[in-house]
């Protein structure tokens, strides 16, 4: 691994066609068998024609369970073939982050599909009974992970306010109707009690196995954090976030995106045991070359050292949610401008804004390629 | 005419069957006959749900407005969709307007996006707006030189659409303002602003012939009293949800209210009981002297809720509504 400016990936990867439809026990065209192994050559990914026979066959759920396998082996190597240090399976393994971890846990049930805007929605599940842990949801698929591959892994993990956050509270909400009249009162208690227990019962016994099952690294994905800036909700996130990660020997990192930076900069310095503030600042940056004043999409970075923030970043320099091809001399450009407004080198990671899943592979493959290659540049100009 | 009723404040969430064609349409596996008649249909269907809950005013749904901005954003001269951001403190998004020139009314906005033929010919229509400082605050001005010149602008484009609606049939406006309440951080909005306001509302509103109403929503009203008291509006809408009723019982009222008693944030279906009491609680404590209209209705848009839940609250506002009329 690259000791200055390593380069990871943040997540997501779109899931492949043959690996949707096939996963769902729906027929592939030819076109969509082919493209799989198409890319497997183009990965180098040796005996890519056992998945085309695979996805040539009848539905099982053996079946299913080996696509995923090789969805994961195939993004896994994806991401080597970048030339990234840090790596993990793209998520070919979860549905979506929001609903891999809910339909896992015990306790909730979808109530079907809210408004996120225009014509998109999100399937949205109410809390109704206590959350209880039932089996793993990310070892198997760490293991899968490490087994496949050299490089250096980090989990991606919904953490619990963004999860406490995108689901209605009935349980708690009823439980607590008696004790507390007030009804502002009692949605903020009710949420304080579904969020800890959330924790207690379900995310510290899912990362104590990770741990022990050898996971060195866990980014905990919040894009909820700073929904709510009122004090007394960042500071319960701040509580959540130090609570979840409490004496676990493990490298914590925080990933936050399209967010109040104002808001969370204030916060972050009493994040314990996080390691690396994963932030998106390319898409808020202008495409211009060059250090200073042009690169005014990284400026809130000010922000968080003004407030004490010591930690590393993993600073945003690819845009994922435009299909531009970032030059490696901007990416550069980008690495180099924080490295210097911070004045610690080693306090930078390189990454993509958040996980490329809205990106086709072709596209995504060569972003991360510039972004791999514009790091190579910056430890060149500090040479 | 009533001393207590009901009604809806905001966007109706879409039913399974228009989530599924709109979402069909996005992939171009429905066509736009299809979809219209899936509108049309869905919107029978709310209008037919305030129908069988015996609502005193009523709206299409609202559900081909993809947000509350976006006919203003579409049709007016002067204004651009801008990205998306996100709506309060909630998951959900919307575009936000982009002021690049003199913002012009070129045709009634509303209209073109309302089913006014699926609404009871005998029965009052409702219509809902952004308020002027909620459009002010949540829009990027590029053109207008101060805050000031671009609400009174918009609240004179708002007052001859609200003349408009008055044309076509409808009783009642409501202009939703949840950013006048919504401090999570500054906790609450100038005085200088809750002047602006004021004058804007004056312009939008007074001397128009249709009882209208400012929700407020997403924050505590108690912090805009005593000025809201004085607002050229009929009734006064607060969310029982985020507002310290403790405070707001301290002022007496001489306009009506919206009593926002349901949560359109929580799919947890209330227990009538306990909205009456706090119902009465209220309306006992900030009427001292003469009461006047109150309305039991969501604390906002119902759309943060899937259909059926939504189906289910809406027989909860009328059965308080119900249990309220006997009561006073």
């Amino acid at each position: 691994m690259n000791n200055l400016f390593p380069t990871q990936e943040m997540g997501s990867l779109a899931k492949p066609l043959w690996r949707v439809k096939g996963y769902r026990g729906k027929p592939l065209s030819k076109e969509e068998i082919t493209e799989a192994v198409n890319w497997g050559r183009k990965l180098g990914i040796k005996n890519s024609d056992e998945l085309a026979k695979l996805l040539g066959e009848k539905d099982s759920s053996g079946r299913r369970k080996s696509i995923l396998e090789w969805s994961a082996r195939y993004a896994i190597r994806f991401f080597e073939a970048t030339g990234l240090d840090v790596v993990f399976d793209g998520e070919q393994w979860r549905s979506e982050m929001y609903e891999h971890v809910i339909r896992n846990t015990f306790g909730f049930q979808f109530l079907g599909y809210v408004k996120s805007f225009d014509y998109r929605y999100f399937n949205k599940a109410a809390c109704v009974d206590k959350p209880r842990y039932v089996k793993p949801f990310y070892v198997d698929e760490f293991l899968f992970t490490r087994e496949n591959t050299e490089k250096k892994v980090k989990v991606p993990y919904t953490g619990p306010y963004t999860l406490v956050d995108w689901t209605f509270n009935e349980y708690y909400e009823k439980r607590l109707s008696r004790e507390v009249r007030d009804f502002k009162r009692r949605k903020f208690e009710a949420k304080r009690a579904f969020l800890f227990d959330l924790i207690k019962e379900v995310i510290r016994p899912e990362i104590s196995k990770l741990v022990a099952s050898g996971a060195k690294w866990i980014q905990i994905d919040e894009p909820a954090a700073t929904t709510n800036p009122a004090e007394e909700e960042m500071e319960l996130f701040v509580k959540s976030f130090n609570e979840t990660v409490r004496d676990f020997s493990c490298v914590f990192s925080l990933h936050n995106c399209y967010s109040n930076y104002e808001v969370l900069a204030k916060y972050a310095c009493k994040l314990r045991n996080c390691s690396q503030l994963n932030l998106e600042f390319a898409n808020r940056d202008s495409r211009q070359s060059g250090i200073g004043n042009t690169r005014k999409g990284y400026k809130e970075i000010k922000l968080f050292e003004e407030h004490g923030f010591r930690g590393n970043y993993g600073l945003g320099v690819i845009d994922v949610h435009t299909d531009f091809i970032e030059p490696p001399e901007l990416v550069r450009d980008r690495i180099l401008h924080v490295a210097k407004m911070i004045g610690d080198f080693g306090r930078v990671y390189v990454s993509p804004d958040c996980g490329l899943r809205t990106r086709t592979w072709e596209v995504s493959f060569q972003k991360l390629r510039n972004m791999v290659l514009g790091a190579e540049l910056a430890r060149k100009a500090l040479k | 005419m009533r001393m207590i009723g009901c009604y809806l404040t905001g966007i109706f969430p879409r039913p399974k069957e228009l989530v599924e064609a709109t979402r069909g349409y996005d992939r171009g596996k429905v066509d736009e006959n299809e979809l219209e008649k899936a509108f049309e249909n869905s919107t029978l269907k709310v209008v037919n749900a305030q129908s069988s809950a015996e609502f005193s005013y009523f709206i299409d749904g609202m559900l081909k407005w993809q947000d509350l901005f976006r006919p203003f954003t579409e049709n007016l001269s002067g204004v651009k969709a801008g990205s998306l951001t996100r709506w309060f403190n909630n998951n959900i998004f919307y575009r936000k307007p982009i002021i690049v020139g003199d913002i012009r009314r070129k045709q009634s906005i509303v209209k073109e996006v309302t089913y006014t033929k699926y609404l009871p010919r005998k029965l009052p229509w409702k219509a809902i707006l952004l308020a002027p400082y909620t459009f002010v605050q949540l829009s990027a001005n590029r053109f207008y030189k101060d805050m000031a010149e671009f609400m009174f602008k918009y609240a004179r484009i708002l007052r001859e659409e609200i003349e408009d609606l008055a044309q076509l049939g409808f009783k009642y406006v409501q202009l939703s303002d949840p950013a006048l309440v919504y401090k999570p951080i500054d906790m609450s909005v100038s005085k200088d602003e809750l002047n602006l306001t004021s004058e804007a509302l004056k312009i939008a509103v007074k001397g128009t012939p249709v009882t209208t109403c400012l929700q407020t929503f997403f924050g505590d009203f108690s912090r805009i009293l005593p000025e809201a008291l004085d607002f050229s509006v009929d009734h006064l809408g607060i969310d029982l949800y985020e507002t310290d009723l403790k405070k707001l019982k301290e002022y007496s009222f001489e306009k009506g209210v919206a009593l926002g008693l349901v949560d359109s944030r929580s799919s947890l279906v209330e227990d009538e009981d306990e909205l009456v009491k706090v119902a009465e609680e209220i309306v006992g404590s900030i009427y001292s002297s003469k009461m006047l209209e109150v309305f039991v209705c969501p604390n906002c848009d119902l759309e943060f809720l899937p259909w059926e839940r939504a189906e289910e609250k809406l027989k909860v506002i009328s059965g308080v509504a119900d249990r309220l009329r006997e009561e006073f």
